[in-house]
């Protein structure tokens, strides 16, 4: 029959490897038509030849829950099982960037922790972008480090559920796995060397506007300059006006002219930097430092170039940028603010303080049922109870 | 506020209070909440009629103590 397992095929983590997707997607992508005409009686390389037709990823979509074509096939390399040496290939082809992501989804559910980490981490540096499929069948933007962000930190992708893996700090200490060694740690430290020396530069322009101001200056410009990154390849310059108009908070400062070029191109690398402090956070610890200045620096670059098209694809980074920055804000006192800060912290401030009441006013409810029934909704995200 | 009761008739009856103007995806992540399944994989029927999540309760005229089905996608 066309959906039994190879009868060769390993169990993966104690079961017939296409019980890793649940039984109702299994049937749904069983019955569908992508399934039955394409897939059947596809051998590992043929699958490959499928895989570069593929054009978006994504879970199921519709009312009636739909699977995409990278979800069927999905399911057909867990059928088939491939050696890990084509899975591995997959991985490191560079062509084709949706091959890269099935064999990466492929490794994370089959894989052992090891293995995973340590196939899966090159490609942070994959800057390229991809289209999915949302659950209402509109397609939004995203780029693969950002998935492969998603399938290393949660639990759940692709309406597929993901096997845990142990933590990486967890798998450092028992000496399996290195220190995770960024690429950008080479450029921390001149980074640092070079502070001192802009600083002393920086004290001619300055309006005085304090130490945010002098470490905003941070000369990543030239450090970015200097990396050697394949991802230059990856970048679209649509990709450096998308983040670009995310930066709407602060006007630029008189600036070089020429200063604004250079800054813009990075921007958007010291903004993948801050993705991934963010989850460094814990193992890292310089780096909150350098995410204020980082943050600063973002603020005070407004770019010329504000472009009127705007894509919404960035929204959800930006509101995560924007938490961490509130609460960084709200933490740090000592530097002097700018202008531009202070209504936006001042409103944030307002913001929970305000969602506090109206949560303890569900909350305190004398009916312990229909407190704690509030209390449940607040952690949604709902209104009280009336 | 009223309450819904939910079943799915493998077992699963819950009941599940709520606003008459919470829409159905509000619903579904309460059901969640209780269940434990995710509000995503949640179908919220009656009879052949699935409840689009964008709508709220009182459009559907779901009452206190109205019986909804519970399917999984």
């Amino acid at each position: 029959m066309a959906n039994r397992t190879d009868p060769a095929a390993k169990s993966i983590r104690g079961t017939n490897p296409q019980n890793l997707v649940e039984k109702i997607l299994r049937s749904k992508i069983y019955q569908h038509t992508y399934w039955k005409e394409q897939c059947f009686g596809l051998t590992a390389e043929t699958l490959v030849d499928k895989a570069m037709e593929l054009d978006h990823l994504g879970g199921t979509h519709g009312g009636n829950r739909k699977p995409t074509p990278f979800m069927c096939l999905v399911m057909k390399m867990l059928q088939i099982q491939p050696d890990k040496d084509i899975v591995v290939e997959f991985i490191k082809n560079e062509d084709y960037k949706y091959v890269r992501v099935l064999g990466a989804f492929y490794l994370r559910l089959t894989g052992t922790d090891i293995d995973v980490y340590r196939y899966l981490e090159p490609l942070y540096n994959d800057y390229r972008k991809l289209r999915r499929k949302l659950a209402d069948g509109k397609y939004t933007l995203t780029h693969v480090d950002e998935v492969i962000d998603e399938l290393l930190t949660h639990d759940y992708s692709c309406d597929i559920a993901l096997p845990r893996v142990k933590k990486r700090w967890t798998l450092e200490n028992i000496g399996s796995l290195e220190p995770r060694k960024s690429a950008l740690e080479d450029d921390f430290e001149e980074e640092e060397e070079k502070d001192e020396e802009d600083q002393l530069v920086a004290g001619l322009e300055d309006d005085g506007h304090g130490k945010d101001y002098y470490r905003g200056r941070s000369p990543a410009r030239e450090r970015d300059r200097d990396r050697k990154r394949d991802s230059h390849r990856y970048r679209d310059r649509d990709y450096d006006r998308d983040y670009e108009r995310d930066y709407d908070r602060d006007r630029g400062r008189g600036r070089d002219r020429d200063r604004d070029r250079d800054r813009d191109r990075d921007r958007d690398r010291d903004r993948d930097r801050d993705r991934h402090r963010l989850r460094e956070d814990k193992e890292y610890g310089r780096d909150r430092e350098w995410e204020g200045r980082e943050r600063d620096r973002r603020d005070r670059d407004r770019g010329r170039r504000r472009s009127p098209s705007r894509s919404r694809s960035r929204s959800r980074d930006r509101k995560d940028r924007d938490e961490e920055r509130r609460k960084r804000h709200a933490r740090s006192s000592a530097s002097p603010r700018r202008r531009g800060d202070r209504p936006e912290d001042a409103s944030t401030r307002d913001e929970p303080k305000k969602k506090k009441e109206k949560k303890d006013d569900g909350t305190d409810h004398p009916d312990p049922e229909i407190a704690a029934a509030n209390k449940l909704r607040a952690s949604l995200g709902m209104k009280p109870l009336k | 506020m009223i309450e819904v009761v939910l079943n799915d008739r493998l077992g699963k009856k819950v009941k599940v209070k709520c606003n008459e103007d919470d829409t159905i995806g509000d619903l579904k992540k309460l059901v969640a909440a209780q269940t434990g399944t995710r509000a995503d994989k949640i179908r919220i029927q009656k009879w052949y009629n699935t409840y689009k999540d964008h709508i709220t309760l009182k459009d559907y005229e779901i009452h206190d103590g109205m019986g909804l089905e519970l399917y999984y996608n």
